[in-house]
């Protein structure tokens, strides 16, 4: 089984780690960049991939020369055979469509066919969730491709090599939340839900996890020299179609989420404070449970 | 008397009529008279907006006079819209830098300085088309070679198209929202630019593709659709990316109807449904447009832009008119962002994309006496768009809702000595309440705490209050240890009641709260629960006594 997978840097929004200017911008220079959480769940269902059936696992970004660190950062925390950065000044700047171009163009270049591409939910900046079904979208317009299936919000997957299929669970949130079993024939596109959890049931895999995980954490220490960096002149794009100048959408501004006016005068009080424990307990009172 | 009196005409006639009417004082005298008399509401309403409408347009400000202090920036931007000449703009500008030095609102008189004075450049030289095989001879251009690029330039456009998603064969709430959404945008805009280029108005088309979903359509019309599109197929009854990405495109842009004599769709609006997003992104990838995702707020306005991506001149500013302003939040909820999808130099982006985040608009009635069209969307579906197939299906146990409750005991870091024990006390409120849920801060949620197994099951995203989670307004609201960020007050502050504890003499929280409890969660939490077992008791037997 080949699998590629896509991942993207995103500013580290954990409390602690985001840095904002005065107007309440975020200060994009001083906040770290990691791998995009929900990415790390698409690598771990390529791992899982690699661990039940062999194979290799590609990772790779588009983004500036730094996003190195970004790949070598999931090659150690879960798992990569090798390393792939479109990177490219042309390239900046770009939305989902200009993105989707680009990767689906960069997963053509490649030596070998993919049987399965795995992209994550929503990045935690841009939030849209349109990058995966974009890119697959790209790819299969791409007529000497193969035709991928889309298949998103998955939470479980198990691949039958004999009959090259593939059978997923996927979670579909609406005004009722359903869980579906998905079936295709592989190749396929697979984007997975937060909600993914990897499974090894049999004692075989978790061996070969553990062996895994060993491996290319050790691998990963000097892994980012050998990234491969492709340029938009080695992967044959127009610079109209990529980036800024091939994007449809631009922002028009950005605005920091308005501090709402503190409406309320709190009346203050601690918990030695008897008398206003009672106050505090009346307004309680009236929803307490009868039983 | 006035011109007529309204109770002696049905509400159907009255529509018009009043519409008919300019005198304000005459409409006044007409919903007396109707007050005293049949006391129809929607018939005051009707009276009443007219009012509104006709005193609003006596309001009209003189931009040579005005105060600027006394309009937002809303105002300012409505009134600099009809000023054509330049020097009252730059006065206009002069006045507001010496007065509120609003950002924004200077911002709104410079777009029009820029819009009046570059107008000339309009006849400067149209950005000249270079083909791709000369521009960059070194490459063999594959993005030109693939059909996925449509590369479309001066086409026509019109309508609002609208996709209603269904569940179980029913249109679901964000459905009616965005057509109720579409039909006041669409409105707007038809009184705004006066309809289409031949003065037509515009239409809202809500699209419908499933199995059995023609009985939907009188429905759609009667939340706002002008005309209904549907596609029926068994095989559709379930969401599947292919087949509908292929039928709504086929409708959109190569079905050959007598009523859509366009290129393609002006709008196109979808759900932030998990189906809905998926849809939205193939559909305006391959129609070779773009679109912004869980929008929170849509208007419709012109643009003046100066991006060379899209002007095709570095330095020059063009106004692009009917541009859908798509407001969301993005980077985890830190900041919201405004997405424009614009056509650039030989290429058009249209339809302009959205999708909405369900609730973010008001759940409509619907006025069953709306009238509209519906057709029938008929082509074969190959074998070939069926590249997967749904075996099986559950519907779960409706996830977390803390909206509706009574009472939600929210947590927040303030846990983090020992995340375990606060959910367990968190936990321990919400059971003496009669009617409670627990929520947490997005803090807990990313802190990667370790849980105990038994708490664990509680801290998902489904729990999370604020910028990227739930919305609440419950009668009371108990903040623990949270300390009150923005992303997080924007999901309560409408509670009725609430009760913060923090170790913090004074946490941003304390703004938001009503009652303000200096001290440590692991010991309020436990109180509060005993008084209100005991409190509970209490009522409980007084009750009992009572009987």
């Amino acid at each position: 089984m080949r699998s590629v997978v896509l991942t993207k840097g995103v500013p580290d929004f954990r409390e602690g780690k985001v840095s904002f200017d005065e107007d309440g911008h975020l200060e994009r220079g001083k906040t770290p960049t990691v791998m995009n959480p929900n990415d790390k769940v698409a690598l771990r269902a390529a791992l899982q991939t690699k661990v039940r059936h062999g194979g290799t696992v590609s990772l790779t970004s588009m983004g500036p020369p730094g996003y190195k660190e970004i790949l070598v950062e999931g090659m150690r925390d879960v798992y990569a055979d090798d390393l792939y950065l479109f990177s490219d000044r042309e390239m900046g700047a770009a939305d989902t469509w200009a993105t989707a171009m680009t990767i689906a163009t960069g997963i053509e270049h490649m030596d070998e066919e993919p049987d399965l591409v795995f992209a994550g939910f929503k990045t935690a900046d841009g939030e849209t969730g349109h990058t995966g079904p974009q890119t697959n979208w790209c790819l299969n317009i791409n007529e000497n491709f193969s035709d991928y299936p889309l298949i998103t919000h998955v939470i479980a997957i198990d691949v039958d090599e004999d009959e090259e299929t593939v059978r997923v669970k996927r979670l579909v949130e609406g005004d009722l939340s359903e869980i579906e079993t998905v079936e295709a024939d592989l190749p396929a596109f697979i984007v997975t839900d937060p909600e993914f959890e990897a499974s090894y049931r049999k004692a075989e895999h978790r061996l070969r996890y553990k062996d895994l995980r060993e491996e290319t954490t050790a691998r990963a220490e000097d892994a980012e020299d050998d990234v491969t960096v492709w340029n938009h002149e080695d992967l044959n794009l127009d610079p109209d179609f990529i980036g800024l100048d091939g994007s449809p959408t631009i922002v028009s501004g950005v605005d920091p989420i308005e501090k709402g006016e503190g409406a309320r005068d709190a009346t203050e009080l601690t918990p030695e404070d008897d008398d206003a424990m009672e106050q505090v307990f009346d307004e309680m009172v009236g929803f307490a449970g009868g039983d | 008397m006035p011109e007529f009196d309204p109770t002696e005409f049905e509400i159907a006639d009255l529509g018009p009529k009043i519409n008919g009417v300019d005198d304000v004082d005459d409409l006044q005298e007409m919903l007396e008279l109707e007050e005293d008399g049949e006391d129809r509401p929607p018939v005051k309403t009707l009276i009443e907006s007219r009012i509104e409408d006709l005193e609003a347009d006596d309001e009209e400000v003189d931009p040579e006079t005005v105060d600027l202090t006394d309009l937002t920036i809303a105002d300012i931007a409505n009134m600099v819209r009809d000023v054509d000449d330049v020097d009252v703009l730059e006065d206009l500008l002069e006045r507001e830098e010496m007065g509120k030095d609003r950002k924004g609102a200077k911002t709104q008189i410079e777009n029009r300085i820029e819009a009046v004075t570059g107008g000339d450049d309009e006849d400067a030289e149209e950005v000249e088309y270079v083909p791709p095989e000369e521009k960059y001879p070194d490459l063999s251009h594959p993005t030109a070679d693939k059909q996925y690029v449509e590369a479309v330039s001066g086409e026509t456009y019109r309508d609002m198209w609208v996709y209603c998603e269904t569940q179980h064969g029913e249109l679901i709430d964000v459905s009616k929202e965005m057509l109720a959404k579409a039909r006041q945008l669409v409105d707007d805009c038809n009184d705004e630019y006066g309809g289409d280029e031949d003065g037509n108005p515009e239409d809202v088309v809500a699209v419908l593709i499933g199995d059995d979903v023609a009985d939907l359509a009188e429905e759609a019309i009667a939340y706002g659709a002008d005309r209904v599109v549907y596609h029926e197929d068994e095989r559709l009854a379930r969401f599947r990316h292919k087949p509908y990405t292929e039928i709504m495109c086929h409708m959109e842009r190569d079905w050959d109807a007598d009523w859509r004599d366009y290129h393609e769709p002006r709008y196109n609006i979808f759900p932030a449904t998990d189906n809905g997003r998926d849809l939205s992104a193939l559909v305006q990838g391959e129609l070779d447009s773009g679109l912004a995702s869980d929008c929170s707020d849509l208007y419709i306005e012109n643009a003046m832009i100066s991006n060379p991506a899209k002007t095709g001149t570095p330095g020059d500013s063009k106004e692009f008119e009917r541009i859908l302003h798509m407001p969301r939040p993005d980077f985890s909820g830190f900041e919201y962002s405004t997405i424009l999808c614009i056509d650039k130099p030989h290429r058009d982006f249209h339809p302009q994309g959205a999708s909405v985040i369900p609730g973010t608009f008001e759940l409509p009635e619907p006025d069953g006496d709306r009238e509209g069209e519906v057709e029938e969307h008929d082509i074969d579906l190959p074998e070939d768009w069926f590249m997967t197939e749904v075996t099986d299906h559950d519907t779960l146990d409706s996830g977390v809702d803390l909206t509706g409750r009574d009472v939600i005991v929210a947590l927040g870091r303030g846990i983090g000595r020992d995340p375990t024990e606060g959910i367990e006390l968190g936990l321990d409120l919400v059971d003496a309440f009669e009617d409670a849920d627990l929520g947490l801060s997005r803090g807990v949620i990313t802190a990667s705490y370790q849980f105990g197994g038994h708490v664990e099951q509680y801290v998902t995203e489904e729990r999370q209050i604020g910028e990227s989670g739930q919305e609440v307004e419950p009668p009371l609201y108990i903040a623990a240890g949270i300390s009150g960020a923005v992303q997080h007050t924007v999901g309560m502050e409408d509670a009725e009641t609430v009760i913060s504890i923090n170790t913090d003499a004074d946490a941003d929280i304390k703004d938001y709260s009503d009652y303000y409890i200096q001290g440590d969660l692991f010991e309020v939490l436990p109180r509060l629960t005993e008084a209100l077992e005991q409190g509970g008791l209490a009522a409980a037997v007084q009750e009992a006594s009572d009987d």
